[in-house]
C-alpha cells in the first residue's frame, strides 16, 4: 500500500509531535509514525529546559542564563546549533540560541493552553518543585496541577504530603522527612511538615493501586470530593495551608479535580513529580496528540519504519509496517525524532552504536565516531552522579538546519531532518534538559522542513 | 559468663561461618559471630547456589560420597530452599562421549540416596525435545538431576538459627586485631561499622571462616595461611531462557553451565587466579566473552536473550599450585593454627555443614565438652511442614505466583507473613514486580531478619535482581525501610544509591542491547527526575567506584 504526504514524522514524543504540529498548522501534510508508547509519556511531565552545566553542580537560575552558558561552552549542543548556522552575526550567537528556544517554549505553551494540561513557568527563572523522594530539581516549566503556589516563599506555610493507602510508588512519610531536612538546611518555608494517607479504592481493594488506574477513577464525576473529605480532616488538624499529592489527579480532569479540592479542603493543593507509570506524562503525551491531530495531522500508532528507499541525495520514502499491513510513504521531507534507546531510535551492541532506521552516523557525547564503540565503554563507575554516563549523550550528528551528517560533514540527505532524544552532544538525564531539548529541536527541524518543502514546491 | 565473654567467635558470615555458629550454638556453646559486611555478601553471594553432587570432581571418590550425603542431609534440613536441578549436556562429537563414561558410573554411584534417577544416555531427539534451542547437530546428550539451594537464605537461615539456639550474631563488624598472650588468643577486637566504635570480647577459640580474607584473618593473628584465589564471573540473563540446566565444555575444555535459576537465568563460570581485592572485582570483558562464546557452541541463539547483569567472586581454594583451578581439590582444610584459632581453606557450598561439624569437633575436644552434632538432623526454620500455596492464594487474596516465589523463600514462615495482611491488607501490594515480593514480606524481614541496608533485603528477599534490576522497586522498598528503621531523610536517599551502585556493578560490564533502555529509564528516574546526580548527602564511594 502507498501514501503520500508532504512531511513524514518518525517518532511521536515531544519532538515528533511539536514538529509535526507545526508543519501541520502551516498547512503542510503530514503523517507521524509511531511504534509504541512514547518516552515523553514516561516523563515526569515536567519541561526541563537546561539545569545544570555538564559536570557541575550549581543550577542555573533559568534558561536564558544556561542557555548563554551552553552556547559558550558547547557549540554543538541540540541548543547550540542554530547560533552557529552562517547566517547568524557572532555577536548574535547567543541571543539566536536564546530566541530559539523562547520561541520553542513559547509555541508550546501557547497550544498546551487549552488542553487538558495547560503549563505554567517561565524563561526567565528556573523552578524547584518537590519530587515524591522529597528532593527537589530544577525545571522550567510545570503543569499547572503541579504549582504549588507561595508554598516555598510564605513564611508560616505548612506543607501536608498526603499519601494512597497500597499505592506503594509515593510513602508520604520518608517524602516529608526528606524535604522538612532540606528546607532547614537551606533556612527556607516551609518549616513544618505533616503527612496522612488516605483510601482510594478503584476497585474496591486497597492494594496493589497504580497511577493510571486512580487518575481515571478520579476523571469520573463525585469522585474527588471523596478525597476532600478525607483531606479536610487532616488540613484542619494541621492547619496546613498546601498539599502535596502524587501525580495522580486525573488524565482528563486533573485541573479541574485541583480546583474542587483546594474550595473544598481551603488549602493548596499540587501534584509532586513522580515516576513511571506517569500519569502527568502519559496527560502531556496526550495533549500533544490532540494539539496534532486539530492542526489536521495524521498519527498513525503502532507503525515501525523499517525500511527506505533513497535516490541521490534525496530520501524518497519510508516503508512502515504494523501489525497486519506495510506501507509505503512517500514524503518531500522527513523528520527522525525516533529517540533514544527507550524510544528505539538508537541501539548499541558489541557492534557499536547504531541508528535505527537509516543507519546513520553515531556519535558519542565528545563527537567522537560511535560506530565501533562497544556500549559498556562509555559508562562510568559510579552510578549516579554529575558526570552522568555517557552513553546516554550518544546520538546523530546534525548541521545547523537540524540535517544528520555523514563523516565528512555533509548532510546524508537533503531532505532528512533530526529532532529529539536522538540527537547527540548531551545528557538530559544530568543537564535537566529532556523534554526541552526535544520540543526546540523539534520546533527547528520543523522549521527547515518547511522551508524545504516550500523550496521544492 | 558476661555478655562480652564467648567460648567461640565465629569470623565470617558466609555459608561456613553461619554453618559453625549453628552447629556450635546447637552444641550449648557461647557462640558469637562476627560479619564485616551482611550475612552472605561475599563468595556465597555470588554462586549459583548449586549443592553439587561433585561430579567435576570424579578423582576424588571421598569428596563425592561427602558432597552426596550432605546433599541428603541439606533436602532433610531444607528442603523449602531446595530445587531440583534437572541437567542436560549435549554432545556435538565423539570426543565429547569418550570423556564422559567416567562421568556416568561416578554419578550413578550414589545416585539412589539422593533420589535421583541414575545418569544416562538420550537421543539427540530426546534431547532436543527437552530444549529446543540446543545446537542441531549434536549426537546424543546425558540426562542427570543435581539441586539447588538459594544461598543468601541457607546462610541467614543458619544464622537465625545459630540465633535462637542462643548465638550472638552481629554484622557490620570487621575483626582488626586479637590480643594473644603467651601464644593464645584471649580477645577478639572488631570495628562496628553501625555504631562506629571499637569493641573487644574475650573469646576461649576463634574461628576462621572469613572466604577469601582467611589469610588476612590468619595475619593478624600472629598465623600464617596460604590459600589459592580464583576468581569466577558469570553472566546473568533476564528470564529462564532454558527449560532445564545445560552443561557443557568451554572453548579451552572447561565445564561451564547454563542455569535457569529462580527467575533468571546463570552463566558461568570463569576461573582466574586472582590477587584483587575481592571487593573491588568485576567480571571483565573478556570473561563475558568467554562464557557468551562458549555457551554458543551448543545454544547457538545464546546472544538473543538480554543480559541483566553480571556477578564475580573469589573462591578460597586449597593452596594447591601449579595445577589448574578444576585439579584443585574440592575438599577442604581445617588448619588450627595452635593458638586459639582455626582457620579453613578450601570447601564448596554443598560441604558447609560438614565443614561446621569437623571444626565443631575440634572445638568440643579443645574445651573439653561433649556434645554431639545434630545439623544434618533438625529442620532450619520454615522447613517444619508443607504449605499449601493453592488455598492460601484464595484465602488472603494474593495471586499464586507471589506466594510460590515466597513460598521458595519462606517454607512455614510464609503463614505469619500472610498473617500481618489481615491487619494490613495494604501490606499485599507487591513492591518488586520482578520477583514479586509483597510489602508484608519487606517488613516481615526487616522486623525479623536484622537488615541495615537496602542491599541486605536484597539478599533476603531477592529484591531487586530479576529484569528491571531495581529499576521500580529500589525507592519504594528504601521507603519501606526508612519507614521501618525510622531513619532519617538523608540516610533513606543514601540507602537508594547504595542500592543503584551495588545494581550497576554488575550491570555496567554488559550493558549492551535492550539493557541500554531500562538503564536509560533507571538514570532517567533517580537523576534526572529524582535530582539524586545532585544530592549533597554524605554518600561514601564502593570500593569498585574507586581509581581511575
Amino acid at each position: 500500500m502507498d501514501t503520500e504526504c508532504d512531511l513524514l514524522v518518525i517518532g511521536g514524543g515531544m519532538a515528533g509531535l511539536v514538529a509535526g504540529s507545526i508543519a501541520s498548522m502551516e498547512g503542510v501534510s503530514t503523517i507521524i509514525l509511531r511504534k509504541g508508547q512514547s518516552a515523553t509519556a514516561y516523563s515526569s511531565g515536567a519541561v526541563d529546559i537546561i539545569g545544570y552545566l555538564p559536570g557541575t553542580s550549581e543550577p542555573f537560575s533559568s534558561p536564558t542564563e544556561g542557555l548563554a552558558v551552553i552556547a559558550g561552552v558547547y557549540p554543538l549542543h541540540p541548543y547550540s546549533i542554530v547560533g552557529y548556522n552562517e547566517d547568524v552575526e557572532t555577536e548574535n550567537i547567543v541571543s539566536e540560541i536564546i530566541r530559539r528556544a523562547q520561541d520553542a517554549i513559547t509555541w508550546l505553551k501557547i497550544n498546551l493552553e487549552n488542553t487538558i494540561t495547560p503549563l505554567i513557568g517561565t524563561f526567565d527563572s528556573n523552578i524547584y518543585p518537590i519530587t515524591v523522594l522529597g528532593t527537589t530539581k530544577p525545571t522550567c516549566l510545570i503543569q499547572k496541577t503541579m504549582h504549588s503556589g507561595t508554598l516555598q516563599e510564605c513564611e508560616d506555610s505548612t506543607l501536608l504530603f498526603a499519601g494512597i493507602r497500597g499505592y506503594a510508588d509515593f510513602n508520604p512519610s520518608i517524602a516529608a522527612k526528606t524535604y522538612l531536612e532540606d528546607r532547614i538546611a537551606i533556612g527556607k518555608p516551609p518549616r513544618k511538615v505533616g503527612r496522612c494517607v488516605i483510601q482510594i479504592t478503584p476497585f474496591g481493594k486497597p492494594f496493589n493501586l497504580s497511577s493510571i488506574e486512580i487518575a481515571r477513577h478520579l476523571d469520573h464525576e463525585k469522585s474527588i470530593e471523596e478525597i476532600a473529605k478525607q483531606l479536610k480532616k487532616q488540613v484542619d488538624q494541621l492547619g496546613a495551608s498546601h498539599v502535596a499529592i502524587p501525580p495522580v489527579l486525573g488524565l482528563r480532569n486533573a485541573v479541574a479535580n485541583k480546583k474542587i479540592l483546594e474550595e473544598l479542603i481551603e488549602a493548596d493543593v499540587f501534584e509532586l513529580l513522580g515516576f513511571p507509570p506517569s500519569v502527568p506524562g502519559l496527560r502531556l503525551q496526550i495533549a500533544l496528540e490532540e494539539i496534532y491531530r486539530r492542526s489536521g495531522g495524521k498519527l498513525l500508532v503502532g507503525h515501525e519504519a523499517i525500511s527506505y528507499s533513497k535516490t541521490g541525495n534525496k530520501l524518497n520514502y519510508v516503508t512502515a509496517r504494523a501489525p497486519r499491513r506495510e506501507l509505503r510513504i512517500n514524503a518531500k521531507a522527513f523528520i527522525l525524532a525516533s529517540g533514544k534507546f527507550i524510544g528505539g531510535g538508537l541501539s548499541g551492541d558489541l557492534s557499536g552504536m547504531h541508528e535505527s532506521v537509516f543507519g546513520l552516523m553515531t556519535i558519542t557525547g565528545a563527537y567522537l565516531l560511535a560506530r565501533d564503540i562497544i556500549p559498556s565503554r562509555m559508562t562510568n563507575r559510579v552510578a549516579i552522579s554529575p558526570e552522568g554516563q555517557p552513553v546516554y549523550s550518544c546520538g546523530l550528528s546534525v548541521d545547523p538546519f537540524f540535517r544528520p551528517v555523514r563523516e565528512d560533514g555533509v548532510e546524508w540527505a537533503s531532505n532528512l531532518f533530526a529532532a529529539g532524544s536522538i540527537l547527540a552532544g548531551y545528557d538530559y538525564s544530568t543537564e535537566k534538559s529532556g523534554l526541552g531539548v526535544a520540543a526546540t529541536s523539534g520546533y527547528s527541524a520543523a522549521r527547515s522542513a518547511i522551508d524545504f518543502i516550500k523550496e521544492v514546491n | 559468663m558476661s555478655e562480652s565473654e564467648f567460648d567461640v567467635v565465629i569470623v565470617g558470615g558466609g555459608s561456613t561461618g553461619t554453618a559453625v555458629a549453628r552447629d556450635c550454638a546447637l552444641r550449648g556453646l557461647k557462640t558469637l559471630l562476627l560479619e564485616r559486611d551482611d550475612i552472605a555478601s561475599a563468595t556465597v553471594g555470588t554462586c549459583a547456589g548449586m549443592i553439587s553432587s561433585g561430579l567435576k570432581y570424579r578423582g576424588e571418590p571421598d569428596i563425592m560420597k561427602m558432597s552426596s550425603t550432605e546433599v541428603v542431609h541439606l533436602n532433610r534440613i531444607a528442603r523449602h530452599i531446595i530445587m531440583k536441578n534437572p541437567i542436560v549436556v549435549p554432545l556435538l562429537d565423539l570426543n565429547d562421549v569418550a570423556s564422559d563414561g567416567e562421568y556416568i558410573e561416578a554419578y550413578s554411584e550414589h545416585a539412589e540416596e539422593r533420589d535421583v534417577p541414575e545418569m544416562m544416555f538420550i537421543t539427540p531427539e530426546a534431547t532436543r525435545e527437552i530444549e529446543p534451542m540446543i545446537h542441531p547437530n549434536i549426537i546424543a546428550g546425558v540426562y542427570y538431576e543435581e539441586f539447588f539451594i538459594d544461598p543468601f537464605r541457607l546462610c541467614l537461615l543458619q544464622a537465625l538459627d545459630a540465633r535462637k539456639h542462643g548465638a550472638k550474631i552481629k554484622t557490620y563488624c570487621e575483626v582488626i586485631g586479637f590480643n594473644i598472650v603467651r601464644n593464645e588468643v584471649q580477645e577478639v577486637i572488631f570495628y562496628n561499622r553501625i555504631t562506629g566504635t571499637t569493641e573487644k570480647v574475650s573469646a576461649k577459640i576463634v574461628v576462621n571462616a572469613a572466604g577469601p580474607w582467611a589469610h588476612k584473618i590468619a595475619r593478624i593473628c600472629g598465623a600464617e595461611l596460604d590459600l589459592r584465589l580464583n576468581k569466577g564471573a558469570h553472566v546473568i540473563l533476564d528470564r529462564r531462557v532454558v527449560n532445564v540446566g545445560i552443561t557443557s565444555r568451554a572453548i579451552d575444555g572447561r565445564w561451564i553451565y547454563l542455569f535457569p535459576h529462580e527467575n533468571t537465568t546463570l552463566l558461568g563460570t570463569t576461573a582466574l587466579d586472582t590477587w584483587e581485592d575481592p571487593d573491588t572485582l568485576v567480571a571483565s570483558f573478556d570473561e563475558i566473552e568467554y562464557l557468551l562464546k562458549s555457551i554458543e557452541i551448543v545454544i547457538p541463539s545464546i546472544r538473543e536473550a538480554r543480559i541483566i547483569r553480571t556477578m564475580a567472586g573469589v573462591r578460597p581454594l586449597v593452596p594447591d599450585w601449579k595445577v589448574p583451578e578444576d585439579k584443585v581439590t574440592r575438599g577442604y582444610q581445617v588448619v588450627d593454627h595452635n593458638n586459639g584459632l582455626i582457620s579453613f581453606t578450601g570447601g564448596k557450598l554443598v560441604m558447609c555443614r560438614h565443614m561446621a561439624e569437623a571444626v565443631t569437633d575440634l572445638v568440643c575436644s579443645k574445651l573439653g565438652m561433649h556434645a554431639i552434632c545434630t545439623t544434618h538432623k533438625n529442620p532450619l526454620p520454615g522447613n517444619e511442614s508443607d504449605v499449601d500455596i493453592e488455598s492460601l492464594s484464595v484465602e488472603f487474596g494474593v495471586a499464586m505466583h507471589a506466594l510460590e516465589r515466597m513460598r521458595a523463600r519462606r517454607g512455614t514462615e510464609i503463614l505469619k507473613i500472610l498473617e500481618l495482611t489481615k491487619d494490613h491488607p495494604e501490606w499485599k501490594t507487591t513492591i518488586c514486580t520482578c520477583e514479586p515480593i509483597i510489602e508484608a514480606e519487606m517488613r516481615y524481614a526487616i522486623r525479623e531478619e536484622f537488615p541495615q541496608t537496602l542491599n541486605d533485603l536484597r539478599r533476603r528477599l531477592r529484591l531487586g535482581t530479576g529484569p528491571c534490576q531495581g529499576t521500580f522497586c529500589t525507592y519504594k522498598a528504601a521507603s519501606i525501610l526508612a519507614e521501618e528503621l525510622d531513619l532519617e531523610g538523608d540516610d533513606f536517599l543514601v540507602d537508594i544509591l547504595d542500592f543503584r551502585a551495588e545494581r550497576w556493578k554488575g550491570i555496567r560490564p554488559s550493558m549492551r542491547g535492550e539493557q541500554l533502555a531500562q538503564e536509560e529509564l533507571a538514570q532517567g528516574m533517580y537523576s534526572c527526575v529524582g535530582n539524586l546526580d545532585q544530592s549533597d548527602v554524605d554518600y561514601d564511594l564502593k570500593p569498585w567506584e574507586e581509581g581511575g
